[in-house]
């Protein structure tokens, strides 16, 4: 249990946590009280535009991801918390860009206004639920919640590419030699793998419209965590997790290697170590089968 | 000081690569290219690599250092021997060695020219009256026209590593420095070219590439650009650019991503039914939520109207995408320091 009084976070769990990625959003909200953290989950929000809205008609984009900072702002809190990467990245964007430039945010905030949402004053920090984990408090909290551990499972970071860059949006470690997975891998008891695709792309924003070129590079992270030795690959994005979940079975197709690698969410892995019921877990929502894992646990 | 570090030496005639150590006494304020040149004078003739300018604007000296595509004139050596560090020295990726630390750029040099990176004004004479370029249309390509051409952020595109057709992101930035340009006329016909098979919408969106350059072009945001371009001139044929168009469809009408309706939406419907037996699958893990009912957002309308709001304001296409701080600062910078040579032109 939180030592502390909780902190209390706005929570954006973005789209895909919420349909085809729901053990994400299950597990988080079962692991945050354990960690000493309220989430206030917004209601009146839509998709950030994962890349594409601000690909497609930019200046929508930004407006999209102005409203969910200006309902967080309205929660009281300072912190807006995310789950996926590509949240990250883009409402992180929207943020920097509209607490740097005034007039921007003006404009933004009176069109906000025009249309009954609140204005945007510019007062949100949007931090990924690994970061709130891997610094200060959380850690120390992490460490007492992982009390049932990792028993020594190899598990492999794979921190994808839009929590890492570009780091000057981002910013919270060094996008090459990034840290903070294995951190947490460690604390839980797990013995963290080393492999060079660790911060590179997974393939997924165009594994729809260029499924070959994706999957040239889907298989890297696969490819490699599995020669190191890995027992499972641990991401914060769920559009990651799709990736190396379920287009897995499509490397098997191409290349003729069934890796049967069981990928884990970020939640999902500190929440085997803290303890988590299946109901919580809902490893059943995977393609690949998170049952090797459990046994070896278990065992 | 004493510099230590480590080069990937790859001679061709024999197919032989080598790591070997290097230790050399440098001045304080050496980068890695006074070092190069040391190793070079000092003790082994041999060693190849290419440089010109030194002072960051040739991009000849682009090599990896520890993994990370640098040019060399660019990185002091003094914190890294404060650190203890031996740096990895190695050429740059995606493109192939010639000898130690020199690759072929030929590949690189035909995507470039394959962008046709001229001015098309769109007229054979020349008129009459000169045409005036305000400042702030200028702006919209001054971060693409810093691009030095030193391969930095091809290096370590990730998805030229899968596609090495992909044009990547040094030639797509060029491709924005004319499709933005005012006084170019040939936009149609270049975006028809750029989103072609291994054009725009084959970047994956890995920032590798903005995270490498070393002047600030942020390559990344300029394929962006190209992307708002196309849609905004209706050049959206290619499944990149319906996939983008899905989501702004399912924000103004349910607020959520349409998951589902996705992939039909972007390869379309004969595409999409083969891939059933894979949707089949990953449906038996939950992994096709089901469209209905639709998975509406609260207070939607809100959404919806901000579209129409938004488009009546039209800031569609590039000039929607709100420019990076880096290329932005050295107008600011160059304003602040003589005001009367900058903003007068003022908008259009």
């Amino acid at each position: 249990m939180a030592a502390t009084e909780p902190k209390r976070v706005a929570y954006y769990k973005g789209c895909l946590a919420a349909l085809s990625a729901k053990e994400l959003d299950i597990s988080t909200q079962a692991l945050a009280p354990k960690l000493g953290l309220e989430l206030d989950e917004l209601e009146s929000v839509t998709c950030c535009g994962a890349g594409d809205i601000h690909e497609a008609e930019p200046d929508y984009y930004l407006h999209l991801n102005a409203r969910i900072l200006a309902y967080a702002e309205q929660t009281g809190c300072d912190t807006l918390m995310t789950i996926c990467n590509v949240c990250t990245l883009n409402l992180r964007q929207a943020n920097w860009q509209l607490k740097n430039d005034d007039e921007l945010r003006a404009r933004v905030s009176a069109n906000l206004e025009t249309v009954g949402a609140p204005p945007y004053a510019g007062t949100v920090e949007v931090k990924h639920l690994l970061w709130l984990i891997a610094e200060g408090d959380g850690y120390e909290q992490l460490k007492t919640v992982a009390h049932k551990g990792l028993k020594g499972l190899k598990i492999a970071p794979f921190y994808g590419c839009q929590i890492l860059r570009p780091s000057k949006v981002l910013g919270f470690e060094d996008p090459d030699k990034p840290w903070s997975l294995e951190a947490i891998i460690e604390a839980c008891g797990g013995e963290p793998v080393d492999y060079p695709a660790k911060i590179k792309c997974c393939g997924f924003p165009i594994i729809q419209a260029r499924e070959e070129t994706a999957l040239g590079e889907l298989i890297q992270p696969i490819e490699q965590a599995s020669e190191a030795g890995a027992d499972a690959i641990v991401t914060p994005c769920p559009l990651c997790h799709l990736s190396l979940d379920a287009w897995q079975s499509k490397l098997k197709k191409s290349t003729g290697k069934d890796f049967a690698m069981p990928i884990l969410h970020l939640s999902q892995l500190i929440g085997v170590a803290a303890g988590l019921e299946e109901s919580e877990l809902r490893f059943k929502r995977h393609v690949v089968s998170v049952e090797p894992v459990v046994e070896k646990l278990e065992a | 000081m004493d510099v230590a570090l480590k080069i990937w030496r790859y001679n061709p005639q024999r197919g032989e690569r080598e790591l070997r150590e290097y230790e050399v006494d440098a001045p304080e304020w050496a980068c890695l290219l006074d070092v190069l040149d040391l190793i070079k004078d000092k003790h082994d003739g041999t060693l190849a690599y290419r440089k010109s300018c030194r002072m960051m604007i040739c991009g000849s000296c682009g090599m990896r250092m520890d993994g990370r595509a640098i040019l060399a004139c660019k990185e002091p050596m003094k914190p890294i021997v404060e650190a203890g560090h031996v740096p990895t020295i190695a050429p740059m990726g995606n493109m192939p060695v010639l000898k130690d630390l020199v690759v072929d750029m030929a590949p690189f040099w035909n995507k470039i020219r394959a962008m046709k990176p001229w001015l098309d004004p769109g007229y054979d004479e020349v008129a009459e009256k000169e045409r005036i370029v305000s400042q702030q249309q200028v702006n919209a390509i001054h971060k693409e026209a810093l691009c030095i051409m030193c391969g930095c952020c091809v290096s370590e595109c990730n998805s030229m590593e899968s596609d090495p057709e992909f044009l990547g992101p040094a030639a797509l930035a060029k491709g924005f420095r004319f499709v933005g340009d005012v006084r170019d006329q040939a936009d149609i016909a270049r975006l028809n070219d750029y989103n072609q098979e291994h054009g725009i919408w084959d970047c994956t969106r890995c920032y590798f590439c903005n995270e490498r350059c070393p002047k600030g072009v942020d390559p990344r945001d300029a394929i962006a650009k190209l992307g708002a371009e196309s849609i905004k001139q209706k050049v959206d044929h290619d499944m990149g650019a319906k996939h983008a168009k899905w989501f702004v469809k399912s924000a103004e009408t349910t607020g959520w991503l349409r998951e589902t309706e996705l992939v039909p939406k972007t390869q379309g419907t004969v595409e999409a039914v083969k891939q059933i037996g894979f949707a089949l699958k990953l449906a038996k893990h939950g992994k096709v939520p089901s469209p209905f009912p639709p998975h509406v957002a609260k207070d939607v309308d809100e959404a919806r109207a901000l579209h129409d709001l938004v488009r009546m304001q039209g800031r569609e296409g590039a000039a929607g995408i709100v420019q990076g701080e880096r290329g932005l600062a050295m107008i600011e910078h160059v304003l602040e320091a003589d005001p009367e040579s900058g903003g007068k032109s003022g908008g259009d």
